[in-house]
């Protein structure tokens, strides 16, 4: 339902209910008031017939300038009736006070005064009472109710002018191209829907930004997935080429290696991927940094022995962050495996996990070639490696584990490992 | 037919030295633009550049302005991942010969080298023919005086050499840089042996000792063979 249908049909209809309760209120007060005013003049008139010596009564009662419709009966101490002015019915009988009684289907107010000698009943027509309160209230009613059909022009015109920014917008929306993001025009907003407008448009910026952000991913996921692919497809041609078994067996080597490394790439731009929209946290949970790197130290064991790297849990405190899992999973994986893969045959990698000045510290150290100052700020570019470093790298896996790192307000920071080179990466998470 | 192949991919860089040299040629791999230009500089003797364009510490765009900026006319064959039209009109304008795509086949790769030297050494038809020589580089095959002949590998580089400017003598220093990349043993005595082989094979007419130049093969010998063998 529409709004202006909506505020059309309530306002006019408490307007109506208004008018009705206002008018039935005045009737009803009109007549209370009327009801008093006749009594009054009832009980008057009755007195006043009562000072007078019976016989008097007849001459007296149309000097009292009561209308036609009033009607006066005498009964003397007998019982008989002594006069009744001219028009009417007799009434019968009452008792003293106020009295409504019905005569020949008409409803008529008496009032009865018994004085010594005679008894003066003085009656109206009930009719004549409430006449005055209706037209009292529909003098009310009318003018309220004529109004409604104006009012009615009035709140369609003002709700029709107050939503036409709203229709611009969708007008605006609909003439766009599908895929448009651009923001949505702002000017000339009642206030009631320039918040809307301008969260629309916030919406809108952080889609296009989302979308830019894929787009780019898409386009260097596709750049990078080039070297490897090319890689496969010189070792496949290698492999047809090959006429000896030696050679047959080396191109079979260099074509597991290259599906190793682009399947690795593709792990890679997964997790990236997944990680994508600013890794909003899905459920954080509490996550262990020391149960975190032992774990993961324990999946890549494997890969460490086969390069003969040494990993050591040098200092595993017990220290909890809140987290996603899964990420910080991917974050320790990919600092690990890095130190592995880049620390020399023979060398070390040292892992510690540990709480201080308010933060929760994970540390990984190789003795590796580290990594220059100057090159510190860019390792962090996706699908960035440094210049003469292994051809296996994916280039991601430290984009990773500052996505990572940012998406859980943690830094990471790199320097030089505790025996003067190699490297050392710190990842700091507040904890207060 | 010596190669400088500039690609900082190791897996790739592995591969297509591999097959170029099942291919006969000697390739000399660098892995950074440094290294490259530090390469040509030293080296005059390639006979083609393999470039890849994303290298570390000189971009390879980079590389080839200076190299054609110093006049060298050794051909270029780009070989990068960057495929937009934009890129390969930057590359060939800045004076690449050829231009191929990665992921690329080794017999396109083979196919491109082979046009280029030919178009380099001047000649439109793939097959090498003079002095009674007839030399096919795509199936390495060689035929003398209508003969076939089974060659080595470095043979045939050998005769590649030799008729690559017909009639103009190469001496063993030219032919050995022709023949042998970085690290390759040289028996001091190599080139000889090739040349004593190949005569043994195709008769000692067929290459030319000129004193003091070195070897050559020319026009008029081989007609002289080719009158008195018939």
């Amino acid at each position: 339902m529409s709004i202006r249908r909506k505020l059309l049909v309530a306002l006019l209809a408490a307007l109506g209910v208004t008018g009705v309760a206002a008018s039935g209120a005045t009737w009803f007060e009109v007549r209370r008031q009327a009801n008093q005013l006749f009594d009054y003049h009832l009980e008057q008139m009755a007195l006043s017939l009562a000072d007078q010596p019976l016989a008097a009564s007849a001459a007296l009662v149309p000097q009292l300038g009561l209308g036609q419709d009033y009607v006066v009966q005498v009964w003397d101490s007998g019982g008989v009736l002594a006069y009744i002015s001219k028009n009417g019915a007799p009434l019968p009988p009452a008792s003293s006070g106020f009295d409504d009684v019905g005569v020949d289907g008409e409803d008529w107010r008496v009032f009865t005064l018994e004085a010594p000698d005679r008894t003066i009943q003085v009656a109206a027509p009930a009719e004549l009472r409430s006449g005055q309160a209706t037209a009292m209230a529909l003098r009310i009613l009318v003018p309220i109710l004529a109004t409604i059909p104006v009012y009615g022009l009035i709140i369609w015109l003002i709700v029709g002018e107050g939503l036409r920014p709203l229709n611009q917008i969708a007008r605006a929306i609909r003439r766009r191209q599908p895929a448009s993001l651009e923001p949505l025009p702002q000017a000339r907003l009642p206030e009631e829907v320039a918040p809307l407008v301008s969260e629309l448009n916030a919406l809108l910026a952080r889609l296009r930004e989302a979308l830019d952000r894929q787009k780019r991913f898409t386009a260097d996921a596709a750049h990078e997935l080039r070297s490897p692919l090319t890689a496969l497809q010189v070792q496949l041609d290698m492999l047809a080429r090959a006429r000896t078994p030696e050679e047959n067996r080396a191109a079979l080597e260099a074509l597991r290696a290259g599906m190793k490394r682009a399947a690795r790439l593709v792990e890679q731009m997964l997790t990236m991927a997944r990680l994508e929209p600013e890794a909003q946290l899905a459920q954080p949970a509490a996550v262990a940094l020391d149960a975190l790197a032992a774990q993961v130290a324990g999946e890549l064991e494997p890969l460490a022995e086969a390069r003969r790297i040494e990993l050591r849990l040098e200092r595993l405190e017990s220290v909890a962050v809140r987290g996603d899992a899964t990420a910080l999973h991917a974050l320790a994986r990919n600092l690990i495996d890095n130190a592995i893969r880049y620390a020399p045959a023979g060398g070390a990698v040292r892992l510690a996990a540990f709480a201080e000045d308010g933060s929760a510290f994970l540390v990984v150290e190789d003795d590796g070639p580290g990594i220059p100052p100057a090159e510190r700020a860019r390792v962090f570019d996706r699908f960035y490696r440094l210049p003469g470093s292994h051809a296996e790298g994916s280039g991601l896996g430290l984009a990773i584990a500052r996505q990572v790192a940012d998406a859980h307000g943690a830094e990471i920071a790199l320097g030089d490992a505790a025996g003067g080179h190699g490297l050392r990466v710190t990842v700091r998470f507040k904890t207060a | 037919m010596r190669l400088l192949l500039i690609e900082d991919d190791v897996m790739i860089g592995t591969g297509v030295r591999a097959a170029l040299r099942q291919d006969g040629y000697v390739v000399d791999w660098v892995q950074d633009g440094a290294a490259a230009e530090a390469a040509l500089a030293a080296e005059p003797a390639y006979a083609l550049v393999l470039l890849d364009l994303g290298l570390p510490k000189k971009d390879g765009l980079a590389l080839l302005e200076s190299l054609r900026r110093r006049g060298k006319r050794i051909p270029v064959l780009i070989i990068t991942a960057r495929d937009a039209v934009a890129d390969r009109v930057r590359g060939l304008d800045l004076g690449a010969d050829d231009y191929l795509v990665k992921p690329f086949e080794l017999d396109e790769l083979g196919a491109r080298i082979r046009a280029l030297l030919r178009r380099h050494a001047g000649r439109a038809e793939p097959v090498v023919e003079f002095g009674g020589f007839r030399l096919d580089p795509s199936t390495r095959k060689v035929s003398y005086l209508g003969r076939e002949v089974s060659v080595s590998a470095r043979e045939f580089s050998l005769l590649s050499a030799l008729l690559e400017r017909p009639g103009r003598p190469l001496s063993r220093a030219q032919l050995e840089e022709r023949l042998y990349g970085w690290g390759e043993e040289i028996a001091s005595n190599s080139v000889e042996v090739h040349v004593h082989n190949l005569r043994r094979k195709l008769g000692e007419r067929a290459i030319r000792t000129v004193r003091g130049a070195g070897y050559v093969i020319d026009e008029a010998e081989a007609c002289r063979s080719a009158a008195s063998s018939s």
